[in-house]
């Protein structure tokens, strides 16, 4: 269905391709599932399929690529719209229109499709994708997962051949996630549709590809494969795979149903060995760094949290769970004020953070925003540190001292909004840790990072708890969760609902147990490093 | 750094504008340019609704006249985000003495990504504005008009870089601001009946003597709103002109407008 | 009146209640009679009072209401400072001042008469009534939906006005959350300076997602056109510049002395009617279709029919010269109601009942958006 027949791409004023060499053969009913780091080239090579690089981009593409017997060399992207669907990242910014049902047939009315064949299939995608509830509402009113299954239904509606999807999970909760990825299944195997999507969370992804391509990036070539062989020696790979290569499991299972039923022997060779308890370690300072107490937040008649009580101490790491709307963000802006309460109290640092004022509330809490760009204003990344130095009155250069820990390869001149996400994030977490505050707040933290990136992160905050700091991150990501949290509190609908150490809360729940723990249960391990760990032991 | 135009004017787009200036001079400047005894002069109180029809049909001819091969995605959704941002300025100084931020948008929109653009931006902004506030009326063919005649000459301004061109763009801002004051003036001016002679329009009066009233008729009525804002407008175009135009730059080579692909078969 | 149409709730395409605003704001621009102005007036507020949908922009009536006041006021307050008095009654003896010379020695003040506070009352009423009939418009239509009905010559303009009308709210919704952010800097979030420094991120966010929409907008197919035979084009084009230069040569004729009127009005009317023609024409090679587009059926054509008859009602009356339609007011008389014009207003009020009652959906509340996700 997609052929790429020795393809290289070079952007214009580049000098070296972004891809180079590409030989890359993609039968019709397959889903593809393309893994890369962030900057590897992986959004160009999806780009290419529909002919966007380099017709939208400008740049040289030597070689040819053939979609469905068609060159994109000579097909702009609108005229192969009716053949390959492409979903962006971010769903919102792609509609053109501002109610659902219009949205799903902007592409139809493109391709000049008749009346009557348009209001067929938008009923057809409609139930298809489980929107017909939501037709007549406005984009801007739906969830993240509602809007991504609209950028969805809005391209099936053409009839598309091919559909691309970049990183379609990045901004879901689990169980929004797991509603995408089945209606992408349900297209491949009842339509014959050929997916490719790129996505960093492997866990979610693995199970449902029929080949994997990886693009390394830096000018090397691309491979692909069936999954199991692509992940035997991948660099990066999910939690069930990295235990199955751990404990020399053939073949090397994909999902955790596979993994469990090869787990008999590691089950039973970690007998004796307790998974470890999360401890708080470094500082033992009582004394809560945030307290809320029956607190309730409402917009208008709706309620966003009620009646949550909990409290943070020094050294923890507590993720906070829960579903899209949930009151996840609500809680973090609540901690430092950002939105008022209707009822209950909040404290931090032992203050009503709605009196805290300037470089007080800067100095006793941090929050690092879904979108960190939120933070940024400046120009330049040099610009953005002084001005973060001056804001946090602290010593000229502590926040570029930060930054190149945390993020070395970041260069001064560079204008934030080209940082990648990751960069991004952690530009605005020195600045937010540049007046070294008690209490640092992360909402989502990992959406659309790469695993290296990821990694630095959890070292990062680590590392922070260590040396006293009390850490809440708000997030969709289990793995991150089971990887640092030592606390999990599981929000829905505005109420706590479970609070707990982290092997207490997510152990017991279907949608926040790591994989390592569904494979593993009834034992309470929760990454394949404590695995690893107790297994060294074990030979040891 | 080049500029790439987000819109080309073809030979096509030049006609139709110049054309549609032409028309649109008359339909603002009739009370002062007309002779005492030709016909719009005859039927005064109907002309500015004449105008009022042809001027928005000329203007779908100009918008369509680029469509015809220019206008690609790029500009379309650059042009409805701008847009977007002048209807979110607009209301602001809605009314108070004219504080209108909006000719920074349009100023500096047109300087960034060309004549052209500049042309357009001006009538998308004022109507997709005037739509959402519900503000539809007979004056939007002549703001509309106004606009985007602002939106076209900061497109033609000279080549300049750094300060001079802060200050370039300030002075045509300023010129620009207050000029659409002394025009939007004209369409209704005919209209206020019953002003005492010095002030009204006479039909059929020699033309320096309404050319007098009509001057005079500004200075009394509508000078309060004109300076505060062309002072507004240089004020902001020196404060926040640069980086605007900095980001408007960034994304016009981020778009690449009119990217030029190449294709190379495989060696 | 029969068809389940009527009662089947369904919108009323937008130009059918365009044409009858209009036909509405021509009546009036035909009369000064006070009491048809009022009439005109209640016809307007009774329709939309009837058929106003439940949004943002269904509230603009109350705002061309307020206007309406505002310009009899400035007009009646024109009248006091600079009118010329004249009449018997005097009201009011201000003392007046006559104006340097450079300014042509207008006299300000005065003497105020009933007569000319009547006039210029009467002048303001109408142009405040043209005002309020075009409200009316502006309420009962959806501007989405005026959108999808441009024609098809218009469509990128179209397009480029509904993105700028999806991305407002968002923008509002962009600079607050940017501007309460900055607290988390320790910035404050008040005052001119806190929107100025949240404005400059969010106006890039802006622009770097209008390039995202763009590549979503290719990607889905936009601006696909099919083939169009080079003699078509040559055709167009040479239509075009003929529209155009008829157009100039037209509006030249009209502002110049003693050009025959055939030449004036008429070669406009032609020009722009060919240079229309030729747009249109162009417009053909687009492969589009439209998804439901709105119906023009029965109801459209009772509602805009009505805005006809009251349009042709007033102009028959003023042709014929019917007295009633003007209002002397030297001396001030009491407004008579003539029976054409009664008769229009009559079948101006039917969109009341003719039109299909609305769709009971919701409909968009962009400010109730929640950023709590």
């Amino acid at each position: 269905m997609i052929n790429f027949e020795h393809v290289s791409i070079t952007y214009p004023g580049a000098t070296e391709p972004v891809l180079a060499g590409v030989n890359l053969q993609i039968p019709a009913g397959e889903l593809v599932l393309v893994v890369g780091r962030t900057g590897s080239g992986k959004t160009t090579l999806l780009r290419a399929i529909n002919g966007l690089v380099p017709h939208f981009t400008g740049g040289t593409l030597t070689g040819r690529i053939l979609v469905d017997g068609r060159d994109t060399a000579t097909n702009p992207p609108r005229e192969l719209a009716d053949l390959v669907g492409m979903v962006p990242q971010d769903p919102m910014s792609g509609f053109v229109a501002d109610t659902v049902e219009e949205e799903l047939a902007y592409g139809m009315e493109c391709l000049g499709l008749a009346a009557d064949v348009m209001r067929r299939r938008v009923e057809e995608t409609l139930d298809l994708l489980g929107l017909a509830d939501l037709r007549n509402r406005p984009l801007l009113s739906l969830s993240a997962g509602q809007r991504q299954r609209v950028a969805i239904g809005s391209v099936l509606t053409s009839h598309p051949k091919v559909l691309v999807l970049d990183e379609p999970t990045s901004a879901l909760d689990p169980g929004a996630a797991e509603d995408v990825l089945a209606a992408l299944q349900r297209l491949v195997h009842d339509l014959n549709v050929t997916v490719v999507m790129a996505e960093h969370r492997l866990e979610r992804v693995v199970q449902y590809a029929d080949r994997i391509v990886i693009v390394p990036g830096d000018g090397e070539s691309i491979i692909s494969g069936t999954p199991s062989e692509m992940m035997g020696n991948s660099p990066i790979a999910p939690p069930v795979v990295e235990l199955g290569r751990l404990a020399g499991w053939q073949p090397l299972p994909l999902t955790v149903r596979d993994a469990r039923r090869a787990a008999g022997p590691l089950r039973e060779l970690l007998i004796g060995h307790a998974a470890p308890l999360r401890i708080i370690k470094g500082e033992r300072d009582a004394t809560p760094l945030t307290i809320t107490e029956k607190l309730t937040v409402r917009y208008g008649d709706v309620a966003a949290l009620r009646n949550v009580s909990i409290t943070i101490t020094r050294g923890e790491i507590v993720a906070l769970m829960g579903r899209n709307g949930a009151g996840k963000s609500t809680l973090l802006s609540t901690m430092v004020g950002l939105k008022p309460t209707s009822a209950g109290i909040v404290r931090t640092n032992g203050k009503d953070p709605r009196e805290i004022k300037g470089p007080e509330l800067v100095h006793s809490v941090g929050l690092v925003p879904q979108d960190p760009g939120d933070l940024l204003e400046a120009s330049t990344v040099a610009g953005e540190c002084r001005s973060s130095d001056h804001d946090a009155s602290v010593e000229p250069g502590t926040t570029r001292a930060l930054l190149a820990l945390l993020a070395p390869e970041v260069m001064d001149g560079v204008h934030p909004r080209d940082l990648s996400e990751g960069q991004r994030l952690l530009l605005a977490l020195a600045i937010v840790l540049a007046a070294r505050p008690p209490l640092l707040l992360l909402d989502e933290p990992t959406r659309g990072l790469d695993y290296p990136t990821k990694a630095r992160l959890v070292k990062v905050l680590r590392e922070l708890a260590a040396t006293g700091h009390g850490i809440v991150l708000a997030t969709h990501d289990v793995e991150l969760a089971a990887e640092v949290a030592t606390r999990v509190i599981v929000l829905a609908e505005g109420e706590v609902v479970a609070d707990g150490p982290t092997q207490a809360v997510v152990l017991a729940s279907p949608m926040f147990a790591p994989q390592v723990a569904k494979i593993l249960a009834p034992e309470d391990w929760l990454t394949v490093s404590e695995v690893r760990t107790a297994m060294i032991e074990q030979v040891g | 750094m080049t500029n790439s135009l987000a819109l080309r004017l073809g030979p096509r787009s030049i006609t139709t504008i110049a054309a549609t200036s032409l028309v649109g001079i008359v339909a603002f400047g009739w009370p002062l340019i007309a002779a005492p005894t030709s016909s719009v002069v005859a039927h005064a109180t109907d002309a500015p609704w004449l105008f009022a029809i042809v001027i928005p049909l000329l203007l779908a001819v100009v918008v369509s006249s680029f469509t015809d091969g220019g206008m690609d995605a790029k500009a379309i959704a650059l042009l409805g985000v701008l847009a977007a941002v002048v209807a979110v300025l607009r209301p602001l100084g809605g009314g108070t003495a004219g504080l209108e931020p909006i000719w920074v948008v349009l100023v500096l929109g047109g300087r960034a990504l060309g004549p052209g653009f500049g042309f357009v931006l001006g009538a998308v902004a004022l109507f997709s504005s005037a739509l959402l506030t519900g503000g539809v009326g007979p004056w939007l063919p002549f703001q509309m008009l106004g606009a985007a005649w602002v939106g076209l000459g900061a497109g033609l301004l000279p080549r300049a870089t750094g300060r001079p061109e802060l200050v370039l763009l300030a002075a045509y801002g300023a010129a620009a601001s207050f000029a659409y004051g002394l025009l939007l003036n004209l369409w209704f001016w005919p209209f206020v009946a019953n002003l005492p002679a010095a002030l009204a329009f006479t039909p059929g009066a020699p033309i320096v003597e309404n050319l007098l009233s009509w001057v005079r008729f500004t200075l009394l009525t509508s000078l309060g709103y004109d300076i505060p804002r062309a002072v507004l407008t240089v004020t902001l175009i020196l404060i926040a002109g640069a980086p605007i135009l900095n980001a408007l730059r960034r994304v016009s080579r981020r778009a690449v407008f009119d990217p030029q692909p190449t294709f190379v078969p495989a060696p | 009146m029969t068809g389940s149409l009527f009662h089947l709730p369904r919108w009323l395409h937008p130009a059918a209640w365009w044409i009858w605003a209009l036909g509405l704001a021509t009546a009036a621009s035909r009369t000064t009679n006070p009491l048809l102005l009022a009439l005109v007036i209640a016809v307007a507020a009774l329709v939309v009072s009837a058929r106003k949908p439940d949004a943002p922009w269904g509230r603009s009536f109350k705002f061309f209401l307020r206007l309406g006041v505002v310009v009899i006021v400035i007009r009646v307050g024109v009248q006091l400072i600079f009118g010329a008095a004249f009449g018997t009654t005097v009201l009011l003896d201000l003392p007046g001042v006559t104006s340097p010379s450079w300014l042509a020695g207008v006299r300000l003040g005065g003497d105020i008469t009933f007569e000319s506070l009547l006039l210029a009352f009467y002048d303001g009423l109408r142009l405040a009534t043209i005002l309020i009939c075009i409200g009316a418009a502006n309420s009962l239509v959806s501007p989405s939906r005026l959108l999808k009905s441009v024609p098809a010559a218009l469509y990128e303009f179209g397009v480029s006005v509904v993105v700028a009308m999806t991305f407002t709210p968002q923008l509002v919704a962009d600079v607050d959350r940017v501007r309460t952010a900055r607290r988390l800097r320790g910035r404050p979030t008040t005052g001119v300076r806190a929107i100025a420094g949240a404005a400059m991120p969010v106006f890039e966010g802006a622009l770097e997602k209008s390039v995202t929409l763009a590549a979503a907008m290719d990607s889905r197919g936009y601006g696909r056109r099919g083939t169009i035979r080079a003699a078509q084009r040559r055709m167009n084009s040479a239509l075009l510049l003929i529209g155009l230069v008829a157009a100039c040569i037209g509006t030249y004729a009209l502002i110049a002395a003693g050009s025959p009127m055939a030449l004036g009005l008429p070669m406009l009317i032609v020009g722009v009617a060919v240079c229309i023609t030729s747009i249109t024409w162009s417009a053909r090679t687009a492969v589009r279709t439209r998804y439901r587009p709105d119906p023009w059926a029965l109801p459209e054509n009772l509602v805009a029919g009505a805005g006809i008859m009251i349009a042709i009602s007033f102009l028959a009356a003023s042709w014929v010269s019917m007295p009633g339609l003007d209002t002397p007011s030297n001396p001030p008389t009491w407004p008579a109601l003539p029976l054409l014009p009664l008769l229009g207003l009559l079948i101006a009020t039917t969109p009341a009942l003719t039109a299909p009652e609305l769709p009971r959906t919701k409909v968009a509340q962009p400010r109730s958006i929640e950023v709590a996700a």
